[in-house]
């Protein structure tokens, strides 16, 4: 045992010996191959900031392909019509290219998406990071992230195949359900209310007065909800296929951004200023509001604008979902009429379109392109510029 | 406010933060339960006697033998029912004038159903399409063509203010007092039998050419398209990707220049989808002529810059995460900085790295407004080897969207758009779990 460690010790001081001894030839410095070492370390480091090059030049290629064709676009036609017109008829002849309608399509589908999807994005990101168990989180993640691995068809086959006949054949009864599922909540407010106007109102017989407050103010929101869903039970929708489908499911789309990102900024602000506010006596809900979201309300804020980018560059879920009459619906932020968006006019028009001499119908789409192009460019810049202010702000401090 | 009442607030914002949270993981189940569901059923069903015909006619699997014996028990179950078909066209000529219109009427529209439920009857010539050749092949879509051959669907306008209303009314009214009438109870008790319905896992549903525009086989040709347009865009993303972010993280100095490259590779995340399938059209295919026309390869570029900003985005992160100390030693050594890369950095950083070209994989299997004007076709075969640069392929994502809005009978092949989502989807997530793993791994890794 010992000899044949001795044996070892032996070989790796041989070893050893070889190596410096090999090594004592390399190490003496010939002029010519540190030229040539150089030469190539240039040419490598060029070859390398040459494919950088080409594909950061991806995106100015876009730009320019896409604008280029758009551009035919607004040389000939009028760009008040574009933009204002909701006369949209690009096979009729002469043809008529207003897309109002399809821009307000998109906006009220995104719109429609924000506000749900925001809300209850940032909430669940703040219980992500600060209000549940680590276990809990750990379940929690992987199931936002299998939300956002889903393929968009898949989500649009959904809204298709289940949502749609859903809301058509059962409008009314959905409804009436998620006007439940919405207000239920809200008596918490109402417990809150009730606590404080007791409070205030009666300071001499509190428990009586908020018992009878909140009581009365429950009993009225359930009224109320009750009284609704009465009448809206009966409510008929003509199309499942319409702007509500289309833009819940695309609500649930931008969820896991909003998520990731807010809880990222969260997570960033650091134990420090929580705990401050804890020895200052604040609840966790108040250390929450008060002090840790509007310290990463500018990260929050960039989760929602590129939250807002994921919603209006969609394509097959609106495409799918939302109906596809360019039309402004009546009264125009009316959600139970199918409407038309921007990236399914693209998608779906394209198909028509003369692709190889490029017609005006061809020319128009790339104009649409063109502008969400710009739309998503100026968000993109948006979000950027908030991040890189902030991370300055905080490295600063 | 008093102690209760922050005490109050506190919870009430506890109890939104959860249920929004909950709103996450129902809004998940909800979505893909059915999916799951139904997805399973295009693999996993109940196949009668006529899809057992047809596996035999058009994909010669099957014991023919066995088949013939099947046969003959349904056609003995059949017969009864043929014959009474037979004596009531003889004896519709016996029927006073205006009856016998309304009864031929409906006799046609009945033997419509029937045919659509058990295929050509016995003696008539066999129609040349496949989906008229047999009738129903699986026994939830029987179940559906029976209520059609027992009831007869119509509109009730009698109340003018509102929508037509559907009743469902037996065809066995229509027939009273002739010799049909006791035929449905026949047929409805004698469904089993007729059509001897067993359970059955059609496992080549990944693989089987599809036959007759999706009515029969499979998924094949999308799934080796898909295949196709994926591996592509690795193929060129990837090299691209990973030599950009080692430019970025290990030479580039922070200057103008190096953070104008940067944000440009952000801008182009920033791309809606469907503008990358019109700048591959303008581009690819209608300015330089990668291929005449739409074309694997036209397409896989276009998913290969889709997917660059990911790539590089990750393949960064991973390469910063490869601790000091790593580049130190190396570089101690004596190695050359690009030596000290490739023999030190790179495979350190190599699951993360490869946690972001499996993510990125999932993400161009799943694409679908790209392809749509480079790549995909809705019908045919995949594409040979050394023809994707220029033919065209169908591909999973873009036929869920043809077959669930474009084809002529939707509601007949339900099972094979959900069987195709299914497997999409299940592409998608193995191979995100598969990055999941990795992760985890490498993060361990590096903290030793």
């Amino acid at each position: 045992m010992a000899s044949e460690s001795m044996n070892e010790i032996e070989r790796f001081q041989d070893g050893n010996a070889r190596f410096l001894s090999h090594n004592k030839t390399t190490f003496q410095i010939d002029r010519r191959e540190e030229l040539h070492n150089k030469f190539f370390s240039f040419l490598g480091r060029s070859f390398l900031l040459g494919v950088t090059t080409i594909s950061s030049l991806a995106v100015l290629f876009i730009f320019f392909f896409i604008l280029r064709d758009s551009i035919l676009f607004f040389q000939q036609r009028d760009i008040r019509e574009f933009f204002f017109s909701t006369q949209w008829f690009p096979s009729r002849d002469p043809s008529e290219f207003g897309a109002g309608a399809i821009f307000w399509g998109s906006f009220l589908v995104t719109a429609g998406a924000c506000a749900f999807a925001i809300p209850i994005g940032i909430m669940t990101a703040v219980c992500l990071s600060d209000i549940l168990p680590f276990s809990a989180r750990q379940i929690l993640k992987p199931l936002i992230e299998i939300l956002a691995a889903i393929p968009s068809v898949a989500y649009g086959f959904f809204a298709l195949v289940v949502i749609a006949p859903l809301l058509q054949e059962r409008g009314g009864q959905v409804l009436s359900y998620l006007i439940w599922l919405l207000g239920a909540p809200l008596a918490i407010f109402f417990l809150i209310i009730g606590e404080m106007s007791a409070d205030k109102l009666f300071p001499k017989a509190k428990t009586a007065a908020n018992f009878i407050i909140t009581g009365a103010l429950i009993l009225l929101e359930f009224l109320v909800l009750y009284t609704l869903s009465r009448h809206i039970f009966l409510f008929k929708i003509s199309s499942g296929t319409n702007a509500l489908n289309a833009s819940f499911i695309l609500g649930i789309m931008i969820l896991p951004t909003i998520v990731s990102v807010s809880e990222d900024a969260l997570q960033s602000i650091g134990r420090e200023l929580r705990e401050g506010s804890y020895a200052l006596g604040a609840t966790r809900a108040e250390t929450l509001l008060l002090v840790v979201i509007p310290a990463a309300s500018p990260g929050i804020l960039s989760a929602v604008i590129l939250g807002i980018m994921r919603a209006v560059g969609e394509t097959m879920v609106v495409w799918m979902a939302s109906g596809n009459s360019a039309k402004i619906p009546d009264p125009c932020f009316n959600f139970f009429e199918p409407i038309r968006t921007l990236t399914a006019t693209i998608a779906g028009d394209m198909g028509e379109a003369d692709h190889v001499s490029g017609s005006m119908r061809y020319h128009v789409l790339f104009a649409m392109a063109a502008c969400m192009l710009i739309i998503s460019f100026s968000l993109n810049i948006a979000s950027e510029w908030i991040m890189k202010r902030t991370r300055k702000k905080v490295t600063g401090e | 406010m008093n102690l209760a009442g922050r005490k109050l607030l506190d919870k009430a914002f506890t109890i939104l933060g959860m249920l929004s949270s909950g709103f996450l993981v129902i809004a998940i189940i909800i979505l893909l339960t059915p999916i799951f569901m139904k997805g399973i059923g295009a693999f996993v069903f109940r196949a009668t006697i006529e899809y057992r015909k047809m596996e035999l006619d058009l994909f010669e699997r099957g014991d023919r033998e066995e088949l013939e014996k099947e046969i003959k028990q349904a056609e003995s179950a059949r017969s009864p029912l043929f014959e009474k078909l037979k004596n009531f066209k003889e004896g519709i000529s016996n029927f006073p004038p205006a009856e016998k219109k309304r009864l031929s009427e409906s006799f046609h529209d009945f033997e419509m159903c029937l045919r659509e439920l058990l295929g050509p009857f016995p003696g008539e010539s066999v129609p040349e399409l496949p989906r008229n050749k047999y009738g129903a092949t699986r026994w939830d879509q029987a179940l559906i063509k029976l209520k059609s051959v027992l009831y007869k669907e119509e509109y009730d306008y009698t109340n003018p203010s509102k929508m037509g209303q559907k009743i469902m009314k037996p065809r066995s009214k229509e027939f009273a007092g002739t010799s049909l009438e006791n035929l449905f109870p026949y047929l409805e008790q004698n469904m089993e039998k007729i059509l001897q319905p067993k359970f059955v896992f059609y496992r080549q549903f990944l693989t089987d050419a599809s036959k007759d525009a999706h009515f029969f086989g499979g998924i094949g040709p999308e799934v080796i398209g898909t295949i196709y347009l994926t591996l592509g865009a690795i193929v060129f993303a990837v090299p691209m990707g990973i030599l950009t972010a080692i430019y970025l993280t290990e030479y580039s100095r922070q200057n103008w220049y190096t953070s104008i490259l940067r944000t440009l590779i952000s801008t182009l995340s920033g791309v809606p989808s469907v503008v990358f399938g019109l700048f591959g059209l303008a581009f690819f295919i209608n300015s330089i002529h990668v291929s005449q026309s739409k074309s694997v390869i036209a397409g896989s570029l276009t998913l290969a810059l889709l997917i660059l900003p990911t790539i590089v985005r990750s393949s960064e992160e991973a390469i910063l995460a490869v601790p000091k100390t790593y580049r130190e030693a190396a570089l101690s050594l004596g190695a050359s900085p690009w030596k000290m890369i490739v023999s030190v950095l790179l495979p350190a950083a190599l699951p993360g790295i490869l946690t972001g070209i499996i993510i990125s994989m999932g993400r161009a299997a799943g694409e679908t407004a790209p392809i749509i004007f480079t790549a995909a076709v809705s019908l045919g075969e995949a594409p040979k080897l050394l023809d994707i640069f220029s033919q065209p392929t169908p591909a999973l994502s873009w036929n869920i969207y043809n077959l669930a809005t474009e084809h002529q009978k939707v509601d007949q092949i339900r099972h094979v758009q959900y069987g195709m989502v299914f497997s999409l989807i299940m592409i998608v997530l193995s191979l995100n779990c598969l990055a999941i793993m990795l992760r985890s791994r490498f993060v361990k890794k590096l903290k030793g």
